[in-house]
């Protein structure tokens, strides 16, 4: 066995990554062409991916390598919003590029594939190590996992990573017979449930913030935080997703899984260190923690909306029934609204309100971290409370809010707000959330990634939600398009003396 | 010509900087100025070099590293030469009405007034944050100059390409004063092919056939060999102290490529070694070759503001260079010989 590579410098090199070769299934849908390969050039632009790296696709269109190779040439150029395309660097990355046609239902396939393989193996030397990206429906997820398995694929020299994206099923019960399908073939260190939500860098910066400074953590408990409001809002409507979304709706689409991580990443106890495990650990636990809604609290607690037509700015904006693709009657939510609570010492009575949205008047997402007011106040005006808030999108980083004198003679106090902000106090381009990730596949840092205890906490956490909604008929559509969703998710607030931030 | 400067003269100027900035007004609105500052950037540049250089070098960075920049322009003159001025580098966000500022103070001082520069200096650095000194000027500001400022110094950042014949460089470097911190430009140069060559050896297969590695070619343009490819075999020799230690040849090249290093070849005996070869392109790229596979990593020609960026983002010693500068050394005295 060779020992460490001497050449390593911790100091100046980021990441040590190995060779290894990516498989992606859907390799000609969607998400491969607008994330998958602009992030793995970018990361070949970058420096960041070894030598002998290679791309296998495989979907069923028949494509030959060069085929392949140009369609991702096309899709690179187009998809690659902040960065230049370098002709040198795009033939050297589109050297590794291959690609296999098959059906994941044709265990043929995956044995062509298993030949192809062992063939790039040897060309590139890439020891033996594969990622498998599933970029298909979910509805193949398991399917593609057994034929990797029946072909022998699961298991080789080097390591063999199966990487999955959301819906990790649509309920409790398919994601724990998603999780027993896929452990069939991959145990479950080896399976990296992405969660694109995670590899923003401000949310990588909650932690940061949190257990890199000494002076906020102290405040960061039920004594001194009112309330957390954690938004994500988008201004878009379904945008040719209607028959997707009008299955999942925006408790699936955004609660469960990625809002839910992020008030998991808020609210987590420190972990005793970076380590994987360690950090995954303090968010499962923080996810277990959150109180199971009883059905009457659900009526108190969770709203859902769905917007109606409007006109905004001159334009005559549809409804979600009127969106292609969506049922007339849908039923489906496109806002959701709901009052968490987690029930350990450091958060209990803290009310974390979630909400997100389609059509709401802007794309924004953010945490809001609402501190009690000074609870005896000897000015003018009566006390504000301070106000932390972390912004997650469009401009990544966080504001204070606190009051000061006003300049002049009295003594009359004003909010003034003191920013970090991300882009421009580090003025590096930010890697996008997939270049970050499937590093972090490549390298085998699972830090980043959903786990299956914490992806069924967060269903239980949503099922009597999802129960109640499902047994009672909606009154849709509820909020126009362009406005901040339905009055009752404004009252839900106010019942307890709370109101929604406008972002 | 003014003789004499006061710290408290410039900090009063830079606190009426910051009050006037916060009165601009965008139309209707007051929008306020954000203050950055992460640390005191000492910039000694020579009074004959273009300011516009400098500045926006200081101005690319202050996005990154938002500092205190103090300038000092060095003026080749007998007589006593001391002034100074403040002013603001801003800029505005997308999308946002606040500006974000740093703040720089320039000093002119004549070689006679140099010994009065550095007790002003010191009243001038921020507290509690790290002080940087760049020297841009060592040919008239050399190494045992910086001493008065080394108390304060968090890291001075020197080019040792600017030093002199590599083996004056390197005889400079070895023999100053452990602190403060001191990072070498033409080290940080090479800092991607270092890396190319570390990614390399990632691979298992590659580094368990590391010890057939007998011998390292450098190939570089010119016919005296760059400072930077005593660095480059340094550290090769350096990470490789484990195994047998490979024969080191420097080459010339003829080439157009910018930059000195023109490439770098590690290689065992016989035809079936090991080999591994990296080589800078006509462009923007280098060409890197393991045993038959080639692949291209972008290598466009470095900036002033690159190489600070990499920098600043050390705050501490560089280990890894303090471990070869000896082997650098010896390599040239060997063939300084």
């Amino acid at each position: 066995m060779p020992g460490a590579n001497p050449f390593q410098d911790p100091l100046r090199f980021e990441r040590r990554v190995p060779e290894c070769i990516a498989v992606i299934f859907g390799a000609t849908g969607d998400l491969t062409r607008r994330k998958l390969m602009p992030a793995l050039y970018r990361l070949a632009y970058d420096r960041r991916l070894s030598p002998g790296f290679a791309v296998v696709g495989s979907s069923r269109t028949r494509l030959s390598d060069e085929q392949f190779r140009e369609r991702m040439r096309g899709s690179v150029k187009k998809y690659l919003d902040d960065s230049p395309f370098d002709e040198d660097v795009w033939e050297g990355f589109a050297s590794g590029l291959f690609y296999v046609a098959g059906d994941v239902n044709d265990s043929d396939s995956f044995h062509r594939l298993a030949g192809r393989l062992k063939e790039i193996e040897q060309m590139r030397r890439t020891g033996g190590n594969v990622l498998f990206y599933l970029a298909t429906q979910p509805s193949q997820y398991a399917a593609t996992a057994f034929g990797i398995g029946e072909a022998g694929l699961a298991k080789g020299p080097g390591w063999r990573r199966l990487v999955v994206e959301k819906p990790f099923g649509h309920d409790l019960e398919s994601s724990r017979k998603l999780s027993d399908d896929l452990h069939e073939v991959f145990p479950e260190h080896e399976v990296y449930r992405i969660d694109h939500y995670l590899g923003k860098e401000t949310v990588q910066n909650i932690l940061a913030f949190r257990f890199g400074n000494g002076i906020f953590e102290p405040l960061w408990n039920r004594r001194y935080v009112e309330h957390v409001q954690i938004t994500a809002a988008e201004s878009i409507g379904v945008e040719g997703r209607g028959a997707y979304y009008q299955e999942a709706g925006a408790l699936r689409d955004m609660i469960q899984n990625h809002l839910l991580q992020v008030m998991a990443t808020v609210a987590m106890e420190p972990s005793a260190s970076f380590d994987p495990t360690a950090v995954r650990d303090e968010r499962a636990k923080l996810l277990r923690s959150i109180r199971i809604m009883k059905p009457g609290e659900v009526r108190c607690d969770a709203v859902r909306g769905q917007y109606g037509p409007a006109r905004i700015g001159g334009a005559d904006l549809p409804g979600f029934r009127q969106e292609e693709g969506v049922d007339p009657d849908s039923p489906t939510e496109t806002y959701a609204a709901v009052t968490f609570f987690v029930e350990n010492w450091r958060w209990a009575g803290v009310p974390f309100y979630v909400r997100t949205g389609k059509r709401l008047p802007k794309r924004v997402t953010e945490i809001s971290i609402q501190f009690h007011a000074a609870p005896h106040t000897v000015f003018n005006g009566g006390a504000l409370p301070n106000l932390l808030v972390l912004r997650i999108q469009p401009e990544e980083g966080i504001s204070l809010k606190f009051l000061s004198k006003q300049p002049g003679a009295g003594m009359m106090l004003r909010p003034v707000s003191m920013d970090f902000n991300y882009g421009t106090s580090f003025g590096e381009r930010s890697p996008s959330a997939y270049e970050t990730l499937l590093l972090d596949a490549i390298i085998g840092d699972a830090t980043l990634y959903n786990r299956q205890d914490m992806v069924e906490a967060s269903w239980a956490t949503v099922e009597p939600i999802m129960r109640t909604w499902a047994s009672e008929a909606p009154g849709f559509p509820n909020y126009p398009a362009g406005t901040w969703g339905p009055k009752a998710a404004d009252e839900m607030l106010s019942r307890r003396g709370h109101a929604w931030r406008t972002p | 010509m003014s003789a004499t400067i006061h710290p408290e003269a410039i900090l009063r100027d830079l606190s009426e900087l910051w009050v006037s900035l916060g009165k601009q007004h965008d139309g209707e609105h007051t929008s306020g100025v954000l203050r950055a500052c992460a640390m005191t950037l000492i910039v000694i540049v020579d009074a004959s070099e273009d300011p516009n250089i400098v500045g926006e070098t200081l101005a690319a960075l202050m996005r990154e590293h938002p500092s205190r920049a103090i300038v000092v322009r060095l003026k080749p003159s007998a007589e006593r030469i001391l002034e100074s001025r403040v002013f603001a580098q801003c800029w505005m966000p997308f999308a946002t009405r606040r500006q974000i500022c740093c703040e720089q103070i320039e000093i002119t001082a004549s070689h006679a007034s140099l010994a009065d520069v550095p007790p002003v200096i010191l009243a001038l650095a921020v507290p509690d944050l790290p002080v940087i000194l760049w020297c841009r000027a060592l040919s008239s500001f050399p190494l045992p100059a910086i001493s008065p400022f080394h108390p304060i110094l968090s890291k001075m950042i020197v080019d040792g390409t600017e030093l002199g014949s590599p083996v004056e460089a390197l005889e400079q470097l070895k023999s100053r004063p452990t602190s403060p911190a001191v990072a070498d430009l033409t080290w940080t140069r090479i800092t991607r092919w270092r890396q190319l060559i570390a990614q390399i050896f990632e691979n298992p297969e590659y580094l368990s056939r590391l010890r057939e590695v007998s011998e390292v070619r450098i190939s570089h343009a010119g016919s005296e060999i760059p400072l930077s490819a005593y660095y480059l075999a340094g550290w090769i020799l350096e990470s490789l102290s484990g195994f047998a230690i490979p024969k080191v040849r420097f080459e010339p090249v003829e080439t157009n490529v910018h930059g000195r290093l023109a490439g770098v070849e590690l290689r065992g005996e016989g035809p079936d070694a090991l080999r591994v070869t990296l080589e800078r392109g006509d462009g923007n790229t280098a060409r890197v070759r393991v045993d038959g596979l080639e692949n291209c990593a972008l290598f466009p020609r470095h900036t002033d503001y690159e190489l600070l960026r990499e920098e600043l983002s050390i705050a501490q010693s560089d280990a890894v260079y303090e471990r070869m500068l000896p082997n650098a050394m010896e390599l040239a005295l060997g063939k300084a010989k």
